[in-house]
């Protein structure tokens, strides 16, 4: 990780310097990231040759299900807006549910309930405008 | 004596039956929104503002209303943060700290408890302090130049390096990751856009709520997911569904410490409340961890940061008062809505309009009080919450941090960021990095570079501005004297521990 | 115990309806304010929302909607690429927004929106505190001759927008040649200025009025000049710079676009509501009592001023040496 650090900082402190000063800005839009860049270039570089720490990463298979469900979560950002809310929420809690290891039929009726509660606490009682029924529904 | 005449006033506006309902009713929406993960203060009270001109309230009932609802969501905040590890709202991080592992080991009623009158005190605190020395006080924070600014925050993140975690180096390039955030966007002083990949949805900077709630719920689920379904908890157990008073007692220096350090936070414009929480916390760690149980669920951890929290954000109202000058983004939407009530705050306001101004600070007193009876009762039911199954909870955590960020912004985008920054915290988890730092360089950045510009542009680019006031002076001894503290706790625990082993061995 | 949460939340569901109900149906109208809360733009929607609220002119509440970023660039463009027909929405802007478009930074042209009206103007005054030297414009304008570097001013813009501008124009005209050895800071807004100013970090303030009138009030802070034609109404012994012999004015007109592909009709609809509201007692008082000058300037006759303030902006900030 030191090293994704480092590359990162390094990036950013090369960039820092592509900003120009303008006109009557005394110190410009250029130091304050390359203050923060260079020791953040020196301590990732002491993690690379001074690590700390051990990590276990999670066994393929818990993975699997670690990339289930953040395909879950990019999947809600994906059909909120042409399902609305209350469908997208639905199927978000009930996957949700599943991979984290909920009875199917649980997590099911468990989406069922709260997706349109959600809705009603947000829209109607918080007065949030959500969409109820998404772009595939409501013609233009 | 004046004082407490004018008060008296103030008492007699806050009791009328309409500012009384209004206050209760703030009170409980507040509690409400600072729960709700993804949702804090600036949302809440935003959201009623066309409430209030809906009914037309005069200006000092809408005050009482939003007021009760800012003081209801800084109560609010902590909630979530003890019991689910996900801060309710930005000043809530520093909770997490001692806060979730105390629920972990089945103290949450005490954890609530403690954090419910550490609230109550703080922002009790705050109000006196409002309305015995508002006018002195503001007079005293404008002699906080840039440079004095600047000098804040390096003590802020000079302490940072003590907060959490094994390793400091890990938690400071923690920070700097924060930083680093914090630049993206547009340059509000140059115009120029940096590290906005030519997308204009970053053109406004990363919106640290959508970091907050991605790095702390969206990872909690991703850490749920790798252990197995045998050695993960049902639920956590629940020592006791009723706190103990013992515990909230032990605590109360902690809280006044606590208090008074955040008061001080928020009485300086652009501070905050968030700045407020941490300070009291690492001066808290400071003065009394002496047996290293910081972070691993000790209740003065708890109780510090919440009195923090609540002093400043009482604190903050000050400034906004008695100068116009918005301390939080909290006060910013309020001295909004006191505009466009045609009230103009600033060196006036306690002349010409004092009934608004008592009427407010006598309801602040009642909102606290209401808000100390309304959270205690709620704590049973609270850690009730702790005992629902896993599969049940974060999915409906998911669903509400996803609701809540995307009701306000209304933009997909926004969640798309918040599931990045739910894997770059379950990747910095994994790794040991404390998370907070992350959070509070994000939150802080923007401020500290800004006002490192404005010393410099003050001096023409003469560095040695930074160190010509009293107070930055001040400020840096302080900082060098945390470090040299730091230091020497440190050898002293190494040499401690070593001779540990030598004797077992 | 899940079922004695929702108990819980119902009574505060039922609370909550309670008030809810009795609340008025939002209404499709919206008015965007390009800012954080608490700044100019934020005063024109909820005020404007507000009266237009009041006189029925349109239904329901209008939504106030702050969508900072990029001094307006970030709200310009989203309305030019998702929202441009949308006859609901308007967004409020003020010389500081033309200021931002005519030395390029907004990711659209000028000719991109229509320009609905102006309802009031922000006079700009250069502010020194109270216990300062400098007396009159006329020392001041003599200190800055002197040493140009000298002098420390400050504003609620960045580096080349209208604050800064403005007090440039005043230096320009007084014969100041090293326009860019003036020091300028900028801060979040106008009183955040000021409070500097009387913590002694700054000398001279370059702001709207409106925001900073409080503290002129309370005798907190001296305005040497006033950057308009008349004397302020509100405050009649602060003298004009022209009355000094500085002939710059500097206002800050607060006024109204919708996007560019909104029909003629429904542009005329909003120019005529406008201008009901402008009339009205509501704006006038509150116009007045924010600082502002009332002015009206409405539909075609606009769209010309605002074209011709661009051109002459992106001029001065040329002669200036803000842009290239």
């Amino acid at each position: 990780m030191g090293v994704v650090i480092f590359v990162i900082a390094a990036l950013y402190t090369r960039q820092a310097g592509t900003y120009a000063i303008t006109f009557g800005d005394v110190l410009g839009p250029t130091v304050f990231p390359i203050i923060v860049g260079i020791p953040m270039m020196l301590l990732s570089a002491s993690l690379v040759v001074f690590p700390t720490g051990q990590v276990d990463w999670p066994a393929p298979q818990r993975m699997w299900r670690q990339l289930a469900a953040l395909a879950v979560l990019v999947g809600y950002t994906l059909t909120l807006e042409p399902l609305g809310f209350p469908l997208a929420t639905f199927a978000l809690i009930a996957l949700i549910g599943i991979i984290l290891g909920g009875a199917p039929w649980r997590a099911v009726l468990l989406g069922a309930i709260m997706a349109p509660a959600l809705w009603a606490l947000f829209d109607q009682l918080l007065g949030l405008p959500l969409d109820f029924l998404g772009e595939l529904f409501v013609a233009d | 004596m004046e004082t407490l005449s004018l008060l008296g006033q103030g008492f007699v506006i806050a009791l009328s039956p309409l500012n009384i309902g209004l206050l209760l009713m703030g009170c409980f929406v507040g509690t409400l929104l600072g729960a709700l993960p993804g949702l804090g203060p600036v949302n809440g009270v935003a959201v009623l503002i066309p409430l209030t001109f809906a009914f037309g309230f005069d200006p000092t009932s809408s005050m009482i209303l939003l007021c009760a609802v800012y003081f209801g969501c800084m109560y609010g905040g902590r909630i979530s943060s003890i019991l689910l590890n996900i801060p309710g709202d930005e000043p809530a991080i520093m909770t997490t700290l001692d806060g979730y592992p105390m629920a972990v080991q089945g103290q949450a009623a005490n954890a609530l408890a403690i954090s419910g009158v550490a609230s109550f005190i703080g922002a009790t605190i705050a109000v006196i302090g409002l309305s015995l020395f508002a006018p002195i006080l503001a007079r005293a924070a404008i002699h906080f130049g840039p440079a004095d600014y600047f000098a804040l925050y390096i003590l802020a993140f000079a302490t940072i390096g003590g907060i959490a975690g094994v390793d400091p180096r890990k938690t400071l390039l923690s920070a700097m990751i924060g930083l680093v955030l914090a630049t993206v966007g547009l340059d509000p002083i140059s115009g120029v856009p940096r590290y906005t990949f030519d997308s204009f949805h970053l053109y406004d900077g990363v919106e640290p709520i959508v970091a907050l709630v991605g790095l702390f719920a969206i990872s909690e689920i991703l850490m749920l997911l790798e252990k197995t379904l045998k050695d993960r908890p049902k639920a956590i157990p629940v020592g006791s569904w009723l706190p103990q008073w013992g515990a909230i007692w032990r605590t109360r220096w902690a809280m006044l410490r606590g208090s008074g350090v955040g008061f001080v936070a928020g009485v300086l414009p652009g501070a905050g409340a968030s700045l407020g929480s941490f300070m009291a916390y690492v001066a808290e760690k400071q003065t009394s961890n002496k047996k290293g149980t910081f972070g691993k669920g000790d209740p003065r951890g708890v109780a510090a940061p919440e009195a923090g929290n609540n002093a400043a954000s009482g604190g903050a109202l000050i400034p906004m008062l008695s100068l116009g000058v918005p301390g939080s983004g909290t006060t910013a939407v309020l001295l909004a809505m006191l505009v466009s009530l045609n009230v103009q705050p600033g060196p006036l306001l306690f002349e010409r309009q004092p009934d608004l101004v008592w009427g407010l600070v006598a309801s602040l007193y009642m909102a606290n009080i209401t808000l100390l009876i309304l959270n205690l009762p709620m704590i049973g039911i609270f850690t009730r919450l702790m005992m629902t199954p896993t599969w049940a909870l974060m999915p409906i955590v998911a669903a509400v941090t996803f609701v809540g960020v995307y009701s306000i912004s209304n933009s997909v985008f926004d969640l798309e960021m918040m599931v990045f920054f739910g894997v770059l915290g379950y990747l910095l988890r994994k790794l040991d990095v404390s998370l907070v730092p992350l959070v509070l360089g994000l939150l802080l950045g923007g401020d500290m570079e800004r006002n490192l510009r404005r010393a410099m542009s003050i001096s023409d680019g003469d560095w040695s501005i930074l160190i010509a006031s009293p107070i930055s002076i001040g400020l840096y001894i302080l900082t060098a004297g945390f470090l040299a503290l730091s230091v020497w706790l440190a050898v002293r625990d190494h040499r401690q521990s070593q001779a540990d082993r030598l004797t077992e061995g | 115990m899940i079922f004695r949460m929702m108990t819980t939340a119902k009574i505060g569901a039922a609370m909550a309806t309670a008030m809810t109900l009795t609340a008025l149906p939002a209404s499709a109208t919206e008015c965007i304010a390009p800012s954080n809360p608490g700044g100019g733009w934020d005063f024109t929607c909820r005020t404007i929302g507000r009266i237009l609220t009041e006189l029925d002119l349109v239904d329901g509440n209008v939504q106030v909607t702050n969508m900072p970023g990029g001094v307006g660039a970030v709200t310009f463009a989203m309305v030019a690429s998702e929202r441009p027909d949308d006859a609901e929405l308007i967004v409020a802007t003020s010389t500081v927004g033309i200021t931002q478009i005519a030395q390029g930074r907004y990711p659209a042209p000028l000719d991109s929106m229509r320009y609905l009206a102006m309802l009031g103007a922000d006079v700009g005054v250069i502010a020194v505190d109270d216990d300062s030297p400098i007396q009159s414009l006329e020392e001041l304008n003599a200190a800055m001759l002197e040493d140009a570097s000298a002098i420390v001013t400050a504003g609620s813009s960045g580096a080349g927008g209208w604050d800064h501008i403005r007090l440039l124009m005043v230096a320009d005209a007084a014969g100041v040649d090293d326009l860019g050895a003036i020091r300028w800071v900028q801060f979040d807004g106008g009183t955040d200025a000021v409070t500097q100013m009387m913590g002694g970090q700054i000398d001279v303030v370059s702001t709207d009025l409106g925001e900073i009138a409080g503290f002129v009030e309370s005798g907190d802070i001296r305005v040497l000049a006033a950057l308009s034609d008349d004397p302020i109404p509100a405050f009649p012994d602060i003298p004009t710079a022209i009355s000094q012999g500085i002939d710059v004015t500097g206002y800050n007109w607060r006024g109204l676009y919708t996007g560019g592909d909104v029909t003629d009709a429904e542009y005329a609809a909003w120019v005529e509501k406008l201008e009901t509201l402008y009339n009205s007692e509501a704006w006038q008082t509150a116009a007045t009592q924010s600082g502002l000058v009332p002015i009206w300037r409405g539909g075609e006759a606009f769209e010309a001023f605002v074209r011709e303030q661009a051109d002459v902006m992106e001029e001065i900030s040329r002669d200036i040496g803000v842009i290239e």
